[in-house]
């Protein structure tokens, strides 16, 4: 077992074994509301997912360079739900405890749809402008 | 959106079953991690740390899901409800005291408008009211009538209008539009004697045509309503009764239906009781028995056989429902050619202008008591209204105390974060809350009394019968009142006690050297609203009493002590109409045998009842035109029963039979009217439309003596001897001894001595009679004196709160200056000073103020004008006086504060 400091707990590292150390690139309170949302979208367009879930599969499929504080996901999540984006159920987790599952709805799935959308052509326009040299103006 | 309402609704409604959920989805989240933390090789307590830390705060996530939902106004307002009910808790005192006041303002303003919503807004309880549109014609020259029946006005223009129209130019009507679908016709609501199961009694009662139901679209709840069969001549005699009279004379039995029941001596059969909530078409009267139009000449002697078939008869009202699809305008020009096309047809002898025909809205009933009662109606409504922003006035300035002795609270608030708005909309649910603690109990107190409020419209002796259901307008105006009272109560002391310098609060005590000239001003202009509208509401109290002593002094022309009187209809009791006469001579004859009776007589009406009978009077022979007269129907020494000299020649008497001339008296008044200083004795005169043979001698002129109305001067009366017309209805009047309520059981005894069977109505005396016709004037005496007795004293209060507090923080400035060398009336005159500001300036305030709106009473006012200067100053000294009263104790405690324990308090 490694020593841990309490920079460590609070810090970066990850305690699961076998992992590199990950760089944040983002904390919740630098990702912009609405990006979060499209994540949350994102990580349950992959399937139904409980809250922790959701956290987990957000990690994973950001490659863990994103650190979202585990308690703000809730209040997004139920905006979400009361804009009728995902539904939610409550249903059984692996190991068999009682969790509320949340599922995307035919409107989330278009919403999800057309934000990526936009996310790519607002990307592409920032980095157009971010390519600028001195030579092209 | 609506994905979100249904959100938002499940929310409020589940708002604990989510609480817990949330809290057991966390739960679960934090199993998870610690779980995956202590697999990673963590201990239990260090994984259950670190994943609480990476949680963050509960408490904060939420209020975040709160407001996700949408719910997080919701929330703050049931807590901050939640406090201010702990806050009212807290000080019970104070809280009742504002509650009641609150209780009084708001009820007075919801009880008015209960009535204001009864008589102008509610609209009549029928399918489809909208629909329901009311017949006026108006024209310049109305000589197509020979006669007419019915309410008419002038113009602006000097055209009449008017809403009554003849049988067959309704029927012309009614059988050829297009855009009408129903035209029914009715006569007034009437009297009528009803006897049942042997017991007599008088009704209201009406006459309707065929399709008057049908086209109010009403059901009979039992048995049916008048059809069209019914309303033709020669049918049997059969009539609806209302819900109310079938409960208290036939108490609601089943088998009504059939029974037979005697209408002025005729018979008829019930076939229908009405609904409950159904008064007919004129608000304010609820007839108890409907019959056809077709029968009325059997029932009313007063109304002709060919009443129906006569063109030139103009008496009937018509109401009509539009077609929908169909405008006013189509069916108004459709109308006025069917009625011209009518009048045409039976070619008037008289010269007359087509009439223009305008299509009243009908939803809310006949506009007659509409227009009577909105005066009345539209001064106690701004009364209530003034005592109402007095109160708030009043309460916001106790409010301003209260806050201030929470400066610390609010000052702590706003240094923890707490935006000014947020604090102000917590002052202000407080107040809100009060509000509508006090209105909810206005409101209690208003629906137990509702079924008195009526009384507030009836002029005279006349009964209103109003529906006074609660209905949705009157909820929605007392909960609009409670949160207008409760923002204009709360606003101000919310802003002022905001708007605080946080940092100097904190370690400062509660009373300062000084207090800022803009922190005392608010209390001073609250002082000032609170005198200038007592003062408004004390004038127009003086106004209204003085009224009512000008009615109650008026000079009658006759002396109304001592004088009993009484209504009898012997036709009830099976007398034919030759008989009625007889009767009346034998009960006069024994009525005068009883000791005690000093002189006993009959005329038709009572005096000052509000019944008369108008006609032309001219003199025989003379081209000029017939004067408009009051008709007097009496019997021999009616003079000297009511205590009217007679002035020249003298009294009918006894002999003057209807066999023999027809002799009269005329009051001083229609003698110089018609003759002018000649001498009237000897002269005749006639009635315009009688024969010759009718013609009548003058033989007495008569005192001048009001008729009708207390208010209107004594108009020309002509006195005929009850004989020359049967009457159905006479009222008795004897002149007693001593007190007329001690012989009330001698002379019943009497009548019952010639009859039995004759029952007697409206026993009562003659002062009795005239306090009836002054009713309305007392009430308003009575309540605006009230008023402004409430309003003084509340702006008194206001007065002594707002000084007393003043002298509360000025304390040490006041030990300081006793200190320095001030006397004890140097501290007075100091303190009187700081009220005498605001006082004077709301007396200013409120002379402009009755100045303004004082002629809107003028019209229910009597022998004093609105701008009496008398009643301006009795009110002002009042006022005046009160308020020095009011001033006074908190000047005498500041006077008698010890310097050193003044000072020390700094």
């Amino acid at each position: 077992m490694r020593s841990t400091s309490l920079l460590d707990i609070l810090g970066e590292t990850d305690y699961s074994p076998g992992h590199s150390r990950r760089v944040t690139l983002a904390t919740t309170t630098e990702l912009l509301q609405g990006t979060l949302d499209l994540l949350i979208l994102k990580a349950i367009s992959l399937g139904p997912l409980h809250g922790y879930g959701v956290l987990l599969r957000i990690q994973q499929i950001s490659g863990d360079k994103l650190q979202i504080q585990q308690g703000s996901l809730y209040p997004a999540l139920y905006r979400l739900e009361h804009q009728g984006l995902i539904e939610s159920e409550w249903g059984e987790s692996d190991n068999r405890r009682k969790a509320k599952f949340y599922s995307l709805t035919i409107s989330g799935q278009r919403r999800l749809r057309a934000e990526v959308n936009y996310w790519g052509r607002l990307s592409d326009a920032i980095n157009l402008a971010l390519a600028a040299v001195p030579g092209d103006l | 959106m609506t994905t979100k309402l249904r959100s938002f609704l499940s929310a409020l409604v589940n708002g604990r079953r989510l609480e817990r959920e949330m809290e057991e989805e966390w739960r679960f989240h934090l199993d998870e991690r610690v779980g995956a933390l202590m697999a990673s090789g963590v201990s239990r307590r260090e994984a259950q740390q670190i994943a609480r830390v990476e949680f963050g705060d509960p408490l904060r996530w939420k209020e975040e899901g709160r407001e996700a939902r949408g719910l997080r106004l919701i929330h703050e307002l049931r807590s901050d409800v939640q406090y201010a009910l702990r806050q009212m808790g807290r000080a019970k005192a104070a809280t009742l005291v504002i509650m009641a006041t609150l209780a009084l303002a708001i009820g007075a303003n919801t009880a008015i408008f209960t009535l204001v919503d009864a008589v102008m807004l509610k609209p009549l309880p029928v399918p489809h009211p909208e629909e329901l549109k009311q017949l006026v014609w108006i024209a310049r020259r109305s000589g197509f009538h020979a006669t007419y029946n019915g309410s008419a006005r002038s113009n602006a223009a000097g055209e009449r209008v008017a809403t009554s129209f003849s049988y067959p130019v309704i029927t012309n009507l009614r059988d050829h539009a297009t855009t009408l679908s129903d035209v029914f016709c009715f006569d007034e609501p009437q009297q009528l004697t009803v006897v049942h199961d042997g017991a007599a009694q008088l009704v209201d009662g009406q006459f309707v045509s065929g399709n008057y139901f049908r086209g109010l679209r009403v059901n009979a709840i039992l048995g049916r309503t008048l059809g069209d069969a019914d309303d033709k001549p020669g049918a049997p005699a059969v009539g609806v009764i209302s819900h109310r009279f079938w409960r208290r004379a036939f108490a609601e039995a089943p088998d009504v239906v059939g029974r037979r029941i005697t209408v002025n001596g005729a018979p008829v059969s019930i076939v229908g009781v009405l609904p409950p909530s159904f008064f007919g078409v004129l608000p304010g009267t609820r007839p108890d028995v409907v019959l056809a139009l077709a029968a009325q000449s059997a029932f009313d002697a007063s109304t002709p056989p060919d009443a129906l078939t006569r063109a030139d008869r103009w008496g009937f009202q018509v109401m009509a429902r539009m077609k929908p699809g169909e405008t006013v305008g189509r069916a108004e020009a459709e109308a006025e050619a069917l009625i011209r096309q009518a009048i045409v047809a039976y070619a008037p002898a008289a010269a007359y202008d087509p009439p223009r025909i305008v299509l009243d809205p009908g939803d809310r009933g006949l506009a007659n008591l509409r227009r009577e009662y909105s005066n009345p109606l539209g001064i106690l409504m701004g009364m209530v209204g003034v005592v109402l922003l007095i109160a708030c006035a009043n309460i916001a300035g106790l409010l301003i105390v209260r806050a201030s002795a929470r400066e610390r609270e609010i000052g702590m608030r706003i240094a923890l974060g707490a935006g000014r708005w947020r604090v102000i909309r917590q002052l202000v649910t407080e107040s809100v809350v009060l509000a509508v603690g006090g209105g909810c109990l206005g409101f209690a107190i208003t629906y137990g009394i509702r079924h008195l409020l009526p009384v507030f419209v009836t002029e005279g002796s006349s009964t209103v019968e109003l529906d006074m259901a609660v209905d949705v307008r009157i909820l929605l105006f007392t909960a609009g009142t409670c949160l207008a009272t409760g923002l204009a109560c709360g606003l101000l002391p919310a802003l002022r006690a905001t708007n605080l310098d946080v940092a100097s609060l904190i370690g400062r005590t509660l009373t300062g050297t000084l207090t800022s000239a803009s922190r005392r001003w608010t209390g001073k202009v609250l002082v000032t609203t609170q005198v200038a509208f007592s003062l408004m509401l004390l004038v127009g109290a003086g106004l209204f009493v003085r009224t009512l002593l000008n009615l109650r002094s008026e000079a009658l022309g006759f002396k109304p002590d001592g004088l009993l009187i009484f209504r009898v209809n012997p036709s009830q009791s099976g007398y034919a109409a030759a008989r009625w006469n007889d009767f009346y001579e034998r009960a006069v004859e024994r009525i005068a045998t009883v000791p005690g009776v000093r002189t006993v007589s009959l005329s038709r009406y009572a005096v000052l009842a509000g019944g008369s009978t108008r006609d032309g009077i001219g003199v025989l022979g003379s081209e000029s035109k017939p004067v408009g007269t009051y008709i007097h129907y009496v019997a021999p020494q009616y003079f000297e029963t009511m205590g009217i000299p007679i002035r020249l020649g003298r009294d009918i008497t006894w002999q003057d039979r209807e066999q023999s001339r027809h002799v009269v008296v005329v009051n001083e008044a229609l003698a110089r009217t018609l003759f002018g200083t000649a001498q009237p004795i000897g002269q005749w005169v006639i009635h315009p439309n009688e024969k010759v043979a009718d013609a009548m001698e003058i033989i007495g002129v008569a005192a001048d003596a009001k008729f009708s109305d207390v208010r209107r001067p004594a108009p020309p009366t002509i006195y005929e001897p009850y004989v020359k017309q049967p009457q159905r209805l006479m009222t008795f009047a004897v002149r007693t001894a001593g007190d007329p309520e001690g012989l009330s059981g001698s002379i019943r005894n009497a009548i019952a001595a010639v009859d039995p069977s004759v029952p007697l109505f409206d026993f009562w005396s003659q002062r009795t009679q005239i306090d009836l016709a002054i009713r309305q004037e007392r009430l308003f005496a009575n309540l605006v004196s009230g008023f402004g007795l409430l309003a003084l004293l509340l702006a008194c209060l206001g007065i002594y709160g707002t000084l007393s507090y003043s002298v509360a923080r000025r304390t040490p400035e006041i030990g300081l200056r006793m200190a320095l060398g001030a006397s004890r009336h140097d501290v007075i005159g100091l303190v009187l000073r700081e009220s005498a500001g605001p006082v004077a300036v709301g007396v200013g305030m409120g002379v402009a103020g009755v100045a303004l709106t004082a002629r809107l009473i003028q019209t229910m006012l009597f022998g004093v004008t609105h701008y009496d200067l008398s009643t301006l100053l009795a009110a002002l000294a009042v006022l005046v006086v009160s308020a020095l009263g009011a001033a006074w104790l908190p000047s005498a405690r500041a006077s008698r504060v010890e310097p050193m324990l003044a000072l020390r308090q700094e």
